[in-house]
């Protein structure tokens, strides 16, 4: 009897996991440049939370993780730069000038954008992204311990 | 989703390993988010997957105009099964891979359709 309510037990622990992954929130890590200076090049480890994503709370300003909608099975980590009706302007490309286009966030969609604009594919090249690719918002950073503590606005 | 589908309603079984696999082929019948409406879902056919060329009929109340298009890499092409009165990639576009929910393979209700969904009506 002993084993049987142990593995009940474990059985439990795993559901509970599960619904607190798919519901509640998830710890994801991420790593590149096109978050710099928000997040580590190698590597940080965050705390994301899927409550605000499905109750559509999400606000300009906020880190949110998707779906890449070039590869699904790859988790993106950008800023929120813009929900649907927003008018967004935009550097096309920061590394060849400064021109700039201007575009109004497609019903269901938002604009995303990395904090590095030289070094990032974000919805400037895959244009707005569909609500339903995002998985969470970023709140804490974990990892690295310097950077231990809330995720900041977007740096001027 | 005429005729395959029940205008008043139809229940249907639908599975998620296909989806999570990869393993979808087109000519199956799929659910995914919908990219205007993200609470909705909605039901249609797969037609296409990235890298297939599609020629589809641009608006079969007008005409018999075709384009033709491939879909891109990360996304799917898919259609309604009555062309005449369907939103589907002809309006909003491909569908980014990753707003499929499911594959639905099998009909419940209503009664008279109960079994395997057909492949699309030629």
């Amino acid at each position: 009897m002993g084993e049987w309510s142990s593995f009940t037990a474990v059985v439990r622990g795993l559901c509970l996991l599960y619904v607190t992954n798919k519901y509640l929130g998830t710890v994801t890590i991420t790593y590149g440049p096109s978050m710099l200076p928000t997040l580590n090049v190698t590597g940080s480890m965050l705390l994301v939370e899927r409550i605000s994503t499905r109750t559509g709370k999400l606000r300009p300003g906020d880190v949110v993780i998707f779906r890449s909608p070039e590869a699904p099975r790859k988790i993106v980590c950008k800023r929120l730069i813009g929900l649907e009706g927003d008018q967004i302007t935009y550097v096309v490309d920061p590394q060849s000038g400064d021109r700039c286009e201007t575009i109004v966030v497609p019903k269901g969609h938002v604009w995303v954008e990395g904090d590095y604009i030289y070094n990032t594919k974000d919805s400037r090249n895959f244009g707005a992204l569909p609500y339903g690719l995002l998985e969470g918002r970023a709140f804490w950073t974990l990892l690295p311990r310097k950077d231990f503590g809330p995720l900041t606005p977007k740096p001027e | 989703m005429l005729p395959t589908l029940n205008v008043t309603g139809s229940m249907l079984l639908v599975e998620r390993i296909s989806t999570r696999t990869g393993k979808l082929r087109p000519g199956d019948v799929v659910i995914f988010r919908s990219p205007e409406a993200p609470r909705k879902i909605v039901c249609k056919r797969l037609i296409g997957l990235e890298g297939d060329q599609i020629t589809y009929v641009v608006d079969p109340q007008s005409g018999d105009r075709c384009e033709t298009i491939v879909v891109p890499k990360g996304h799917v092409w898919v259609e309604g099964d009555y062309i005449y009165n369907t939103k589907d990639s002809r309006n909003f576009g491909a569908l980014p891979y990753g707003l499929l929910e499911g594959r639905a393979f099998w009909t419940l209700l209503p009664r008279k359709d109960f079994g395997p969904l057909t492949p699309k009506p030629e």
